[in-house]
């Protein structure tokens, strides 16, 4: 994204123009949004909702096919050998689906479920950590800057709205609430097939206490029941969200310099100097966060879900 | 009013927010880094039992601080 501004900065600044202002908002704002005004394919609005694909949504099945086909390729080659010995990348699988498995699925919910839940946990953290590690990797500022000096391709093609819009398709709102579904019929689904679907609701609250007080509990758990994968969704989109825009204001000195000295030298040392290290220690971080709440996703869900298995009060 | 809003409540609002969130992970650290002082040998346990407890702290910051920024973008 920022390499394609540079390109696009470098191009206007150059005959001084009095033009449009430079708006790190805006800017920042169009590349970690879904781009609604540039959809890949358009489709009509059926029922109030728009079905057109947009950037994120084909992030979300680009991620989709590349996990399937990676993981099926290699579990696949694994299950051709004569002897079972894993190698090459099936080391690497191997080992994340044992971390997964030993230590947030079976300590959260119990010997008895951990091969009913392992499978759930399983996907959804090798989905959300591709989604989070693809939307670090600048795949489309790259395709940007190569229309910009070698292809180029008109101004509707398809090129030009691939480039429009953010990467990571765990930053969106809506993304993260679907995932997070999941989990909430995940925890119903726990209960229900561990204490029976009557029993389970009944656990939502402890028993054998006085009438006044069931008053005051009943509504603060049914609350606590959508909080919790409220929260899940919350703390993915914003994580994500969060990093790009830092790393994008960082980046916008550079521009925010030029303009207010009216020099490319002045933003380009401010580049140099502050911005790049800056943003390249930022990436850093960036790289553990992705880690962080893949995880911090997974175990919550493991937790919730053991919650529902294991009542206690 | 939609200045005061913008540039004095939403700021201070996350500025309560990180003191908020820095008080509590301060205190969680501290209290592992000294549990695990005492008992070294129990440092895989102490982590464990201090992740939960972190990440339910980060998702209330995180909370706030969303709820903080959508009150700034519906007041447009």
């Amino acid at each position: 994204m920022w390499v394609q501004e540079i390109a696009h900065q470098v191009e206007h600044a150059a005959p001084e123009t009095h033009g449009e202002a430079f708006d790190a908002g805006k800017t920042i704002i169009e590349h970690i949004s879904n781009a609604k005004e540039h959809p890949l394919i358009h489709l009509p609005t059926l029922f109030g909702i728009d079905f057109s694909i947009t950037k994120h949504v084909f992030m979300l099945w680009f991620v989709a096919a590349i996990v399937f086909v990676v993981v099926t390729w290699t579990v696949r080659r694994y299950l051709k050998q004569d002897r079972l010995l894993a190698s090459g990348f099936m080391n690497a699988l191997e080992a994340v689906v044992e971390f997964i498995r030993d230590q947030i699925a079976a300590p959260n919910v119990g010997r008895k479920w951990t091969s009913t839940w392992t499978p759930l946990i399983l996907t959804l953290f090798i989905f959300i950590l591709c989604a989070n590690a693809i939307g670090l990797i600048p795949i489309f500022d790259l395709l940007g800057l190569l229309d910009h000096w070698v292809l180029h391709t008109g101004e509707h093609s398809f090129v030009k709205r691939l480039i429009h819009g953010g990467t990571t398709a765990t930053a969106n709102f809506n993304v993260t609430a679907a995932l997070a579904t999941i989990t909430f019929g995940s925890i119903i689904v726990a209960g229900s097939k561990a204490h029976g679907f009557i029993k389970h609701w009944k656990n939502l609250v402890p028993h054998g206490m006085a009438w006044p007080i069931y008053i005051l509990l009943i509504p603060i758990e049914i609350m606590g029941m959508f909080v919790r994968p409220f929260a899940l969704t919350m703390r993915l989109a914003a994580n994500m969200t969060g990093g790009h825009i830092a790393i994008l204001a960082i980046l916008s000195f550079v521009f925010l310099f030029t303009e207010m000295f009216h020099q490319a030298l002045a933003g380009i040392a401010v580049g140099l100097v502050v911005s790049v290290p800056l943003a390249v220690g930022i990436s850093a971080l960036e790289i553990l966060v992705v880690l962080i709440q893949a995880y911090v996703f997974t175990l919550l869900s493991a937790v919730f879900i053991g919650m529902a298995i294991h009542v206690h009060h | 009013m939609t200045g005061l809003v913008q540039f004095f409540a939403i700021p201070f609002g996350l500025g309560m927010i990180v003191i908020g969130a820095g008080l509590g992970i301060g205190r969680l650290a501290a209290a592992a880094a000294d549990g695990i002082a005492r008992q070294p040998n129990a440092a895989d346990k102490i982590t464990g039992a201090v992740n939960l407890p972190l990440f339910l702290l980060e998702g209330v910051a995180i909370l706030a601080e969303v709820f903080a920024l959508l009150v700034l973008f519906l007041g447009r």
